[in-house]
């Protein structure tokens, strides 16, 4: 069995089940770690928790919503400012958080007059905003409140308001992963069926697993857009929270996060119909062909043909000039859930990138199955993993990158290997074939960092090179590879904009003749 | 009345200044060497908090959650501290401090931290850690009282009543810095050295600023050592900077073992240095030396640069911890300044009784408003839908969007700050702080002055 034993968790020994490295023969129901279990307390672990995957990685990206914490004021501010989920709406998610503030005497005499309060000043400070979403938190579960209550007395109050309430505090299950659940499952229960939508194309889908990292979703959108394809709604980046109470009207759910909103699609699936199509906006490969499936769900293959083709022919030769200068640079592969399949094989197909590690944080087993699948035979996987594992690991790969989150980003760098952020990326977005030159760009900036090779260097010991004042990426990245390559004319470095999504805002599209009056499949 | 202090009028929060007590308490204890806190509650709590740190540092600390899920929620969950503390003792063997921060999951359900502590200490410890010196310290901060800043003054406050001891060796003058940034523990450093006097510095942060070295491992950590915090039960003297960040710590060291105290402001800007100065004088006999009379010289050379010609009149809005918006405001009107709105973010009800507040009562003679329990609304309301002129913005990066959006420049001040570089190595304490404020400042007037076109050729000829 090729369980992985780390070092440091000897003394720990249910860990053992949670690590494995891949064989080329390996038998993944033999070699699956554990996954989705309770935390060993005090490892170390870099899980959230459940509040946090309902709130900030799902509900928070709806961008024309106030979003309003029922607890004491730690969860409001630290799942504030500490994402990247942009919108077209200059951001008002990003910009504005609300937290009841709950103190000691609500804590004994309950806090349901003050979330009342809370929710009208709420807004009346913003007269534009219509839509609220109202999140428990440890706090308020514990005593009990009845959220839904006071946010139905509050909607009879106010007629043209709409309170959305989602019940997941923080201890919910293991890992954020709980309040992911619980957040989708909210929704379609309570708000999905309540609007009926304006049909405009013959080609509706909603958009489901998406949270509009650095604009991700603003380019996948483009897409759809451009092939006459209705996104009725997005769940949830840059999503509108009516948009999605029409959710039950479209044709197809195109989902891209299945760890995080598998189950939104399921519902809608069991409940209207709704077939669920998972697809990955990560790599020119895996995008073409969702888009070619989507293309094909529809019968307008030809339009997913004509963008694949417009776009590869447009940015290929720059992802091949990345991909020249990363043929073999070991990558731990470190994300929260799903990109550790979605990247696993693609930055290895595309970039030719050896993934040495995969890991996941709050990811199930079905999550390790697909990324120990797609990764290469040798690779060391990781449930749950902790400080000193993660240490350990590096220590023995000798990566040439992590792509993980920001403080363990913040690790690595003390060992000596660079890091890019994995959730909130560098330089994003990453979907998209303009982002998927974008994410080898940042790929190559940080393997060939001039200043990250002098941290090797001791100068009290190590001989001192004094011949060279400078030394470019270039110098370091093309001095072993073919001089064909590194003198060819068609393959360049990235051209894009620093902001690649401004130019998506307010584009026109071409306008397809409908065929007819739809009605919900 | 030109200055008024009042309360918010709203009952939540809108964008807070604050976050809750188990953070202040976490920032405490990354300043102690070998410590690693253990925090009970759910696994955000610590998640966020180092979040949070690395945000502002760009470098991560080690903290560890007790992991309570769902059966802890309903069943009790301490237990899950005995585990933490096996499991954390077992796999860091360097760890002699541990802290058991308690959150508000954890203090509703009653978990009895001080009842695990015990029996810890007489269990497992002697069971399984005899050869090890451990302290596991029970920390009380539920995250529905207070704010981080109260947070950090209880935790201050249980590490220092821990650790105290009245017979120690050595007797230096203590030294509790508050919530300070590794530049400004370097300055306070100096400046000490500079009057020559041995300190227990509580905490000593320095090294946040950590290397990146061509061996090793080398995390941010604190330096502050058990035997500096068991001296501070012997010093000669305590200097307590920052009452609502230390002052429960130099309290309980007065009235348990006799040190004289002062608890005074932080030195942001020339007169709160020479306070200080004048405090430690007066609690080793030490005199001030002449390197210090020039360093204040080039301070002031500096700042009267910039001072009555550019920063004369501006109006200024601040907020952030208590004691730093307090100290801010005070360095501004010296500066000829007019902060015309200070924002107070927590619950705190002894604002009213604070007697540097009641100064710039009974000495502002322009309009101020002071807000108690305020929210970054208080500020974005006011710019916005409520005519408010503003020159200048000093406080933390979470102010960033309503600054930007009301075209006011945010001078960077405060914790956390996560979208300049490096501003947590440049001290606001000292001479040399006040001269680098002054100085941020007026760049961040002049940029603006260059980029909103107003005035924008004046500085051609400066």
């Amino acid at each position: 069995m090729p369980y992985h034993e780390f070092e440091c968790s000897k003394c720990i020994p249910e860990r053992i089940k949670h690590a494995v490295d891949k064989t080329p023969a390996e038998n993944l129901s033999d070699a699956l770690p554990l996954g989705y279990l309770n935390t060993i307390p005090g490892t170390l672990s870099e899980r959230g928790c459940a509040y946090c995957g309902a709130k900030h990685v799902i509900g928070t990206p709806m961008k024309d919503v106030i979003h309003l914490s029922h607890g004491p004021i730690g969860c409001t501010y630290d799942t504030w400012q500490t994402k990247r989920y942009i919108s077209d709406n200059d951001n008002f998610q990003l910009k504005y958080t609300f937290a009841s503030d709950m103190k000691e005497k609500h804590i004994v005499f309950g806090a349901e007059k003050v979330l009342k309060d809370n929710i009208i000043e709420a807004f009346k400070a913003f007269p534009h905003i219509k839509r609220m979403s109202i999140y428990q938190t440890c706090a308020s579960a514990l005593i009990g409140d009845d959220i839904k209550a006071v946010a139905q007395e509050v909607m009879e109050e106010m007629p043209d308001v709409d309170i959305f309430i989602c019940n997941s505090p923080g201890f919910a299950g293991p890992s954020q992963s709980g309040g992911h659940h619980k957040i989708n499952i909210a929704w379609v229960n309570d708000k999905v069926g309540q609007v009926e939508p304006k049909i405009t194309s013959d080609y509706v889908i909603n958009y489901v697993g998406e949270y509009n990292i650095q604009g991700d979703q603003e380019v996948m959108q483009d897409y759809f857009k451009r092939m006459g394809i209705q996104v009725l709604s997005t769940f949830t980046g840059n999503g509108s929270y009516d948009d999605l109470r029409a959710m039950h009207r479209a044709h197809l759910n195109v989902l891209e996060c299945a760890r995080s909103a598998e189950y939104i699609c399921n519902e809608l699936r069991k409940r209207y119909g709704i077939p669920r199509m998972d697809i990955d906006g990560c790599g020119f490969g895996p995008l073409a062909s969702s888009l070619r499936k989507i293309g094909l769900f529809f019968g307008i293959e030809d339009r997913a043909e004509a963008i694949i083709e417009e776009e590869t022919k447009r940015w290929k030769p720059e992802l091949d000039w990345y991909a020249a200068r990363l043929q073999g640079k070991k990558v731990c592969l470190w994300p929260g859930g799903s990109k550790l399949w979605h990247w696993a094989h693609v930055i290895h197909e595309e970039m030719g990138l050896e993934v040495v590690s995969v890991y996941t944080k709050f990811g199930h087993q079905g999550d390790m199955e697909k990324g120990i699948s797609r990764c290469e035979a040798g690779a060391l996987a990781i449930d749950d993993p902790n400080e000193l594992e993660g240490l350990e690991a590096m220590y023995k790969l000798k990566p040439d990158l992590i792509i993980t989150g920001k403080r363990p980003g913040e690790v690595a760098k003390k060992i000596r290997v660079p890091y890019l952020n994995a959730h909130a990326y560098h330089n994003g977005p990453y979907k998209g074939f303009e982002g998927w030159v974008r994410f080898a760009r940042d790929i190559y900036n940080a393997v060939y960092s001039p200043i990250h090779k002098l941290a090797f260097v001791d100068i009290s010991k190590d001989a001192i090179s004094t011949d060279k004042n400078f030394v470019t990426r270039q110098m370091l990245s093309d001095k072993d590879i073919d001089p064909a390559v590194v003198n060819s004319k068609e393959l360049h470095e990235y051209t894009g904009e620093f902001d690649s999504i401004k130019k998506l805002r307010n584009k026109e599209y071409p306008k397809f003749p409908q065929k007819g009056k739809l009605t919900a499949v | 009345m030109p200055c008024e202090l009042k309360e918010k009028k709203r009952t939540g929060v809108i964008n807070p200044i604050f976050t809750c007590q188990p953070a202040g308490a976490q920032y405490a204890s990354i300043g102690i060497k070998d410590c690693i806190a253990i925090v009970h509650g759910g696994q955000g709590c610590v998640m966020f908090v180092r979040l949070w740190f690395s945000q502002h540092y760009k470098e991560s600390f080690e903290l560890a959650s007790s992991s309570v899920h769902e059966d802890g929620a309903v069943f009790g969950a301490v237990q899950r501290v005995e585990q933490a503390v096996d499991v954390l003792l077992m796999r860091y063997p360097y760890v002699k401090v541990v802290p058991i921060i308690s959150t508000c999951s954890t203090e509703v359900i009653g978990d009895d931290i001080d009842g695990v502590v015990n029996k810890l200490n007489e269990g497992l410890l002697k069971e399984k850690y005899a050869d090890r010196d451990i302290h596991l310290i029970p920390i009380h901060t539920p995250s529905f009282k207070g704010s981080h800043v109260s947070g950090y003054n209880v935790a201050v406050e249980a590490i220092i009543k821990h650790f105290a001891k009245n017979d120690k060796k050595d007797k230096k003058l203590n030294l509790l810095t508050g919530w300070q940034n590794p530049g400004d523990v370097k300055t306070l450093k100096h400046l000490l050295a500079e009057m020559d006097v041995d300190a227990n510095v509580i905490f000593d942060i320095e090294e946040f600023d950590a290397p990146l070295m061509p061996d090793g491992n080398h995390v941010a950590h604190g330096s502050t050592t058990i035997d500096d915090l068991e001296n501070t039960g012997s010093a000669i003297g305590t200097i307590a900077l920052n009452n609502y960040e230390v002052g429960k710590a130099a309290h309980y060291l007065e009235e348990t073992f006799d040190i004289p105290t002062k608890i005074g402001p932080a030195p942001i800007g020339i007169r709160n240095t020479d306070t200080f100065l004048q405090n430690i004088k007066e609690l080793t006999g030490k005199s001030i030396p002449e390197s210090l009379v020039k360093e204040r010289g080039i301070a002031l050379d500096a700042i009267t640069d910039v001072a009555h010609m550019f920063l004369a009149d501006k109006r200024v809005a601040i907020y952030g911890h208590p004691d730093l918006v307090i100290g801010l405001a005070e360095f501004c009107l010296d500066l000829e300044m007019k902060p015309v709105l200070l924002l107070l973010g927590d619950d705190n009800t002894t604002y009213t009784e604070e007697p540097r507040i009641k100064e710039l009562q009974n000495n502002v003679d322009y309009d101020m408003e002071i807000i108690m329990n305020a929210d970054l609304w208080e500020l974005g309301d006011r710019l916005q839908n409520k005519g408010l002129k503003l020159d200048l913005i000093l406080g933390h990066s979470k102010g960033r969007f309503i600054a930007m959006d009301s075209n006011v420049p945010l001078v960077r001040v405060g914790f956390p700050i996560f979208d300049r570089a490096g501003f947590y190595r440049q001290p606001i304490v000292g001479y040399e702080g006040a001269m680098i404020l002054a100085e941020r400042m007026a760049n961040a007037w002049f940029t603006d002055m260059e980029y909103t076109k107003n005035k924008e050729w004046l500085l051609s000829m400066w």
